[in-house]
């Protein structure tokens, strides 16, 4: 047969996508991680401020100064204008200036507790707690940028506005900074988990096909829509699928053909022996010796017999390959029992036969094929009637105890005696094999004063 | 008169020798080698014999026709088939079945009972023993004084019954079942009751049965 074999390219391969995925990650921390800080650093000296009103101090020290250089000579009302305009540009910001008298001028707002005159300790303290970080931010820059001028402009803003010591950031930057890594790690996270999910469901979906046979016994085939490694495990899925059915529809065949043969050759063999029966009959007729009598009788004989092997041949055929149909149910085997002996009456009746029946009131029920343990039963009893007619005696009796039992005896010569005809031991195998299938056994006990045969449920 | 039978067998040799073995028996035979024309001729047969393995037609296709051309003439079948699903497919239009290699006495006995049975209802009275009965009228008659038994219903159902299948012992579950219609209730005295009363009726010695004989353990039956 042409095999199919379909090829796998790069394109499609698992691998593929699994090298793609791992690359990415692996490329997102080497990357990713630098662009953050280079983004949030480009965003940290753009201005004087920061997300979310946070001011900038490198940028807030620049403009304080660049203020103060303006203001070189400028008379102290346009200092406390400029000033004005400033606390108008920087709400949360405290400014104020001290002139080169050391005289406190312009406090906005006015509520600032400073000293109305600065004193050279009160400016080394001032300046000290300036630079120390505590307190307040603070930007102190000589008016014209010069330190000779001796006055100079302040500006306070709280700590809380200004990001931390040591640090572009402030505490949100780098609470966005690590979430921005979390979300990079948990993206990749989300990728691989979706990725081998969806491996999963597929295998999952492929076991299921596997595990949940069809009526015929054999799985249905599965949809395969891609080209990866599952896709072509799909594939091959259901291409052997494909097989199991043709396999099993020819099978079908060949057990109908057999059957098919059987029965033709059956027919085949059995109707020269009609035939041979016709003219042996028609020989009857003729003026004959007792010699030739004797051998019609006997041809007879043969034909019956001959024919009753070529039925227990085909039957031990059918049966020994399974082919025989079984149809167990319910069944009373007293009443069957009854019904078998009485089909059996007028036969043992012409030969002379005693005929004892022991059959209970009630039902004994058996889940068996009625055909079947009827067979069986024929079987039996076409036995007694053969080989133990010295005895004259036949019986069939049934009993309830312990899940029922039958019993066909005879008062016969025995089974091994000689008067066994060829072609009852096939007749015995198939009852075998029938009381097998129906988990039943059988005892035989053989004496020279008869034979009883005991059925009963295994 | 002649008894008609179709009989349908494609074996020369088989078909000759049925054939002149029923004609000396006092048989009508119209002998056909296929079953084509077989459905056409049904309506003039009395009983028909049928082989299951026909050329051309299979036997069951032409059983079937027949049985539908005509209801009340009797199928025998032939079969050298013994396959048991053969068996279940031919009885079901099929009025009894010999394998081959049949006997002629087995045959010509099964007819017999056919013919019988279908005799029940051609209107022919019947004798058994001292009756004489008419299947017609359902009427049965003490042949010698001309006097009419009067029988129930129920108790003619099974003499007829018994009739129908003279020589056959009939267990009590078959008759419950045939004349009452339903399955048999186990440890049901029905039967033996009724036929108590039917042995009152028609035997000339209610305690020494003759027409309905006892076969102890097993049933009944009416010897031909």
């Amino acid at each position: 047969m042409k095999q199919k074999r379909r090829r796998l390219s790069l394109r499609n391969s698992l691998l593929t996508k699994y090298f793609l995925i791992v690359l990415s990650a692996m490329l997102i921390l080497p990357i990713g991680f630098p662009a953050i800080l280079v983004v949030m650093t480009l965003q940290a000296h753009g201005g004087d401020r920061l997300a979310d009103g946070v001011y900038n101090s490198s940028a807030l020290e620049k403009m304080w100064h660049a203020e103060a250089a303006k203001l070189a000579d400028a008379s102290p009302e346009s200092v406390d204008e400029a000033l004005r305009r400033l606390k108008e540009q920087y709400p949360k910001a405290a400014m104020f200036w001290v002139d080169q008298t050391g005289a406190t001028r312009l406090k906005l707002p006015q509520t600032l507790e400073l000293p109305s005159e600065w004193s050279v300790p009160y400016t080394i303290q001032f300046m000290k707690e300036a630079s120390s970080g505590s307190g307040n931010y603070s930007v102190v820059a000589f008016l014209g940028d010069q330190p000779e001028t001796g006055s100079f402009m302040t500006l306070q803003i709280p700590r809380s506005e200004m990001p931390k010591a040591g640090s572009p950031f402030n505490a949100r930057s780098t609470a966005i900074l690590y979430s921005s890594l979390l979300a990079v790690l948990g993206l990749f996270l989300f990728i691989s988990l979706l990725f081998f999910y969806r491996i999963r469901k597929r295998l999952v979906r492929l076991e299921t096909a596997m595990t949940t046979p069809a009526e015929t016994g054999i799985p249905s085939p599965v949809a395969a829509q891609r080209l990866d490694e599952i896709g072509r495990l799909e594939h091959a899925f259901n291409d052997m699928i494909a097989k199991l059915e043709r396999s099993r529809e020819r099978e079908a065949q060949e057990e109908a053909l057999r059957r098919d043969l059987i029965a033709k050759l059956s027919h085949d063999l059995r109707t020269p022996l009609t035939a041979i029966r016709g003219h042996a009959f028609g020989l009857q007729q003729e003026a004959l010796s007792e010699k030739g009598r004797e051998s019609l009788a006997l041809i007879d004989r043969k034909i019956d017999s001959l024919g009753r092997l070529i039925d227990n041949l085909f039957s031990f055929t059918l049966l020994a390959s399974g082919q025989y149909p079984y149809k167990p149910q319910r069944v009373d085997i007293v009443r069957m029992a009854r019904t078998q002996l009485a089909g059996w009456y007028p036969a043992f009746e012409q030969e002379g036969f005693e005929i004892d029946s022991d059959l209970p009131e009630e039902a004994v029920y058996w889940e068996v094929d009625t055909q079947w343990l009827e067979r069986v039963l024929d079987n039996y009893l076409q036995n007694v009637l053969r080989h133990a007619k010295s005895g004259r005696c036949v019986a069939l009796r049934v009993f309830a105890e312990a899940g029922g039992r039958i019993v066909v005896a005879d008062r016969g010569p025995g089974m091994n005696a000689e008067s066994m005809e060829k072609g009852a031991g096939i007749g015995l195998s198939i009852a075998a094999l029938m009381l097998k299938d129906m988990k039943l056994r059988s005892v035989v006990r053989s004496g020279p004063l008869g034979t009883e045969v005991h059925i009963s449920r295994l | 008169m002649a008894r008609r039978v179709l009989y349908i067998e494609d074996d020369a040799d088989i078909g000759k020798w049925v054939k002149e073995d029923l004609e000396r028996r006092g048989y009508e035979v119209d002998w056909l080698v296929s079953g084509e024309e077989a459905a056409a001729r049904v309506a003039q047969a009395d009983l028909v014999v049928l082989d299951v393995m026909l050329p051309g037609l299979d036997g069951f296709t032409v059983g079937r026709r027949l049985k539908k051309e005509a209801p009340n003439v009797p199928i025998l079948m032939l079969s050298a088939r013994t396959a048991v699903d053969d068996k279940l497919q031919g009885l079901q239009f099929a009025d009894d079945y010999l394998t081959k290699p049949f006997h002629p006495d087995e045959l010509a006995a099964r007819l017999e009972v056919l013919q019988r049975r279908a005799g029940l209802s051609s209107g022919e009275p019947l004798v058994c023993a001292h009756l004489l009965i008419h299947p017609e009228q359902q009427r049965v008659v003490d042949s010698r004084t001309g006097e009419e038994i009067s029988l129930t219903a129920k108790q003619l159902q099974i003499l007829f019954y018994f009739l129908r299948n003279r020589g056959q012992i009939l267990t009590k579950e078959q008759i419950y079942e045939a004349v009452w219609g339903e399955p048999y209730m186990d440890g049901d005295k029905t039967v033996n009751v009724h036929i108590r009363y039917l042995r009152e009726r028609i035997e000339l010695d209610p305690s020494d049965p003759r027409i309905i004989e006892t076969i102890r353990g097993i049933g009944y039956r009416v010897r031909p």
